[in-house]
């Protein structure tokens, strides 16, 4: 059997097309968490990212409006999660899986008036240079320019946050408050501004999903991806980079075993289904064992409330 | 270029208790001031007003003759006051330069240039680009001192820098201190050690229950005159009688050995030591040589050989600590609100944790509340705890009272042996007379102690034998008659 050099370059970019909505939403994710935030609403501000942006798509005819206003859906789901951990003080658990149900619940509610909508076609950059390389051909170009913007998004993340004075702004938050707020650093101000980041890279995370990988609106078509992308800030120890390689992982099994389904191969459904969540997390718990840099990475203050006494 | 720091009638009342009430002060530079007072005499609000973390109900602060409105910590910073906190304001996880570049408008290179300049002056080593976790408690402290000297102030406060300081550090502290004070920036030095107070400052203010008391030239006062003031009584001096020397053994260590495998950790090299009734086992040691590790052996978090520990004649080395009390142990750890109780349990919550099976506290699985109450009333009141609330939080006691709860539960169960670490670190001295009066107690009913402690006026003070701990040996053990302090020092410090 000669298998054709193209079709594996076609692999890959469609492994690293499902890996996109990971990759944005985990690194708002991960900006959120380094400021000491534990949002658990993911899955519903990605959902409602979805919603807004095929929403908007079809009814104002505007991708651009609808890709910024998906951002803005999730910016403003988002700024519901700060107003109650920042400002009232709840808490973060509670409150994020508070937010994924009332985003998952009004998604349907609003969504149901586009199901069965056929979407718009995304314009995609360079389509004729795609054949003009074998291999990388298919992987470097005729892309979105969201798929662009996923995968230089951990590299500038990991800038922003060694090399800038509001990542290191961002990361003393999250080891200490108390001494940030004594330091002068306005701590709730900085959580607010990482919990709305977070929210906008979730609310585009969604809008890829339903204007791009899948044009159309089904009901919960998130499927759990939010989870994971918790899961793989976590996971990668708070490591931007980390997180590439375990969406890349992750995508990569998730179409692998659709392939193998589709080819009949005798393992369980339900185990291929399973096995890229169990792989992803173990090879990002081997990739990441030094306890002293998970000491380092870890944002000592996640989850914790932070007011100011006087 | 002269300094004056004025704090007018400044007042701050929380709802049951009044922190400051109508303090004035005023400080000149070129002298070294200390704000001297018990835990809770309103010292450490004072010096928050001062560093704008907290703003007064009522008064005023005046630097050179010019209001300051202190209403944030940059806002003190801005007004050139520099203040070390007790509790570091660092950030653990950041390296050194991070931590100091953090707050700072100067570009990397010349903000380089400037720790440079500063560390090679004051004779500072510390490798910026560690994180601030890998420190020890002196060098962190530098780290804070830097990041107010960079911004060279007129004012630096030091709120009671030596209670995490080995001694070695704190005489480096001290002739650092002297030396700003000799450039001009004025200092007050918060504390309530009276003998720091008197190597080195040149003013002391005494505050107590919120009220300043005395304002003196530190040449009129001696330690006791300041104590008497500080606490408001005159304090009985103890001294510890001699024991009877019994040659009744009640526990032997033999060929203990511990490897850990934390790196940050401190391994045991074969510790030999025995004590009889009645007796006191003082350990000195700097902080960090395996004090921590010994302690959690003897307690039982770390089990070892079965062998290695005998006490009234049965091997206990492999037993946990539960079992080990069974024996008639008791343990008070050095971390009083992370080892010893449960902060966010109720005081006779906290009693009950230790007595699972000794007592009858719990009746077929369910607790007897009643009678946990009780006895909880009887170590209150047995052991001078300053409250009647017994279902008050521990985390709302004072160290003092919450250290006099601790020995008490231990204390009432009667044990044959206590095992202390450090059992007044960062106490008042009220409440660090009551500890030794306390500790005096056990030995004169023939019970033992072993007193593992970082403070040698503390050791020599109780202590029938003391022996020394470095990077995880013991020293040979000496009579506690023939040690000074100089010797124990010599010993501390790694020398034969």
């Amino acid at each position: 059997m000669i298998i054709d050099i193209n079709f594996i370059g076609l692999i890959i970019a469609s492994i690293m097309a499902s890996a996109v909505p990971l990759i944005l939403a985990s690194c708002g994710e991960l900006i959120t968490e380094r400021s000491g935030v534990l949002n658990l609403g993911v899955e519903g501000m990605m959902i409602i990212g979805a919603i807004s942006g095929f929403a908007l798509m079809t009814v104002t005819g505007s991708l651009i409006i609808a890709i910024f206003g998906a951002m803005l859906a999730g910016v403003l789901i988002s700024t519901i999660f700060a107003f109650l951990t920042q400002t009232l003080i709840t808490n973060h658990v509670a409150t994020g899986l508070a937010l994924t149900i009332f985003g998952i619940g009004i998604s349907a509610m609003i969504g149901k008036n586009f199901v069965g909508i056929p979407g718009k076609e995304f314009p995609v950059l360079y389509e004729g240079l795609k054949d003009t390389i074998p291999l990388l051909g298919p992987i470097l170009f005729g892309h979105s320019i969201v798929f662009y913007f996923a995968f230089a998004l951990p590299f500038i993340t990991s800038y922003f946050l060694k090399k800038t004075k509001i990542g290191l702004i961002v990361r003393a938050v999250g080891d200490s408050p108390e001494s940030a707020s004594n330091q002068g650093i306005n701590v709730r101000l900085v959580r607010y501004a990482c919990i709305l980041y977070g929210g906008a890279m979730s609310g585009l995370a969604g809008a890829y999903l339903s204007m791009i990988y899948t044009p159309q609106w089904i009901e919960n078509m998130t499927g759990g991806r939010g989870w994971i992308a918790l899961a793989l800030v976590v996971f990668s120890t708070w490591n931007p980079i980390k997180i590439l390689i375990g969406a890349m992982i992750f995508g990569g099994l998730t179409i692998i075993q659709f392939h193998m389904q589709a080819i009949g191969v005798r393992i369980p459904v339900q185990f291929l289904t399973a096995l890229p969540y169990i792989v992803t997390i173990i090879v990002l718990v081997v990739i990441s064992r030094d306890s002293r840099k998970i000491r380092l990475s870890t944002p000592s203050s996640l989850g914790k409330s932070f007011h100011k006494d006087n | 270029m002269n300094t004056t720091l004025k704090i007018s009638n400044v007042t701050k009342i929380y709802p049951g208790c009044v922190a400051n009430d109508n303090v004035s002060l005023e400080f000149n530079s070129g002298k070294i001031y200390a704000l001297l007072g018990e835990n809770g005499a309103g010292k450490s609000t004072l010096v928050k007003i001062l560093s704008g973390v907290i703003i007064p109900d009522e008064g005023k602060i005046y630097l050179n003759e010019n209001n300051l409105k202190l209403n944030s910590p940059l806002d003190a910073k801005k007004n050139d006051i520099g203040m070390v906190f007790q509790h570091f304001n660092l950030f653990e996880t950041l390296s050194v330069f991070e931590n100091l570049i953090i707050d700072s408008d100067e570009q990397r290179e010349s903000l380089k240039e400037k720790i440079d300049t500063i560390m090679k002056k004051y004779n500072f080593s510390i490798d910026l680009d560690i994180p601030v976790l890998n420190l020890s408690a002196g060098q962190k402290q530098k780290v804070e001192i830097i990041r107010c000297l960079i911004r060279s102030p007129k004012v630096l406060i030091m709120d009671e820098p030596t209670s995490v300081l080995t001694e070695q550090e704190t005489s480096e502290l001290f002739s650092s201190l002297k030396k700003f004070s000799e450039e001009g920036i004025l200092i007050i030095y918060i504390t309530h050690k009276l003998k720091e107070v008197m190597q080195l400052c040149d003013e002391v203010a005494v505050m107590r229950r919120g009220k300043l008391v005395s304002v003196s030239e530190i040449e009129n006062e001696n330690i006791e005159s300041l104590a008497n003031k500080m606490v408001g009584q005159n304090l009985k001096t103890i001294k510890k009688k001699k024991a009877k020397t019994s040659s009744d053994q009640l526990i032997k260590i033999t060929n203990l050995n511990f490897t850990s495998e934390d790196p940050f950790e401190t391994n045991l090299m074969d510790i030999n030591f025995s004590v009889n009734r009645g007796e006191c086992l003082g350990i000195a040691g700097i902080s960090g040589n395996g004090q921590s590790e010994l302690f959690q052996v003897l307690s039982g978090e770390i089990i070892s050989e079965k062998n290695s520990i005998k006490f009234n004649n049965n091997y206990i080395g492999d037993l946990n600590p539960q079992e080990r009390r069974e024996y008639l142990m008791a343990f008070s750890p050095e971390d009083r609100l992370e080892q010893a109780a449960i902060p966010q349990m109720k005081i006779f919550e906290n009693v009950a944790l230790n007595n699972f099976k000794s007592s009858n506290f719990f009746n077929n699985g369910l607790i007897n509340e009643n009678k946990i109450k009780e006895h909880s009333k009887k170590i209150i009141s047995d052991f001078n705890v300053n409250t009647d609330n017994i279902d008050l939080k521990s985390q709302f006691l004072s160290g003092g009272n919450l250290q006099k709860l601790i020995i008490g539960r231990e204390l009432i169960t009667s044990p044959d042996l206590l095992i202390c670490f450090n059992p007044t670190w960062g106490l008042d001295v009220g409440a660090i007379n009551y500890i030794h009066e306390t500790l005096i107690e056990i030995n004169e009913q023939n019970k033992s102690i072993i007193l593992i402690s970082t403070d040698t006026d503390e050791l020599l003070k109780l202590s029938d034998k003391i022996s020394v701990i470095h990077k995880g040996k013991l020293s040979k053990i000496m009579n506690a008659e023939e040690v000074t302090s100089e010797k124990l020092g010599i010993l501390m410090g790694g020398a034969n």
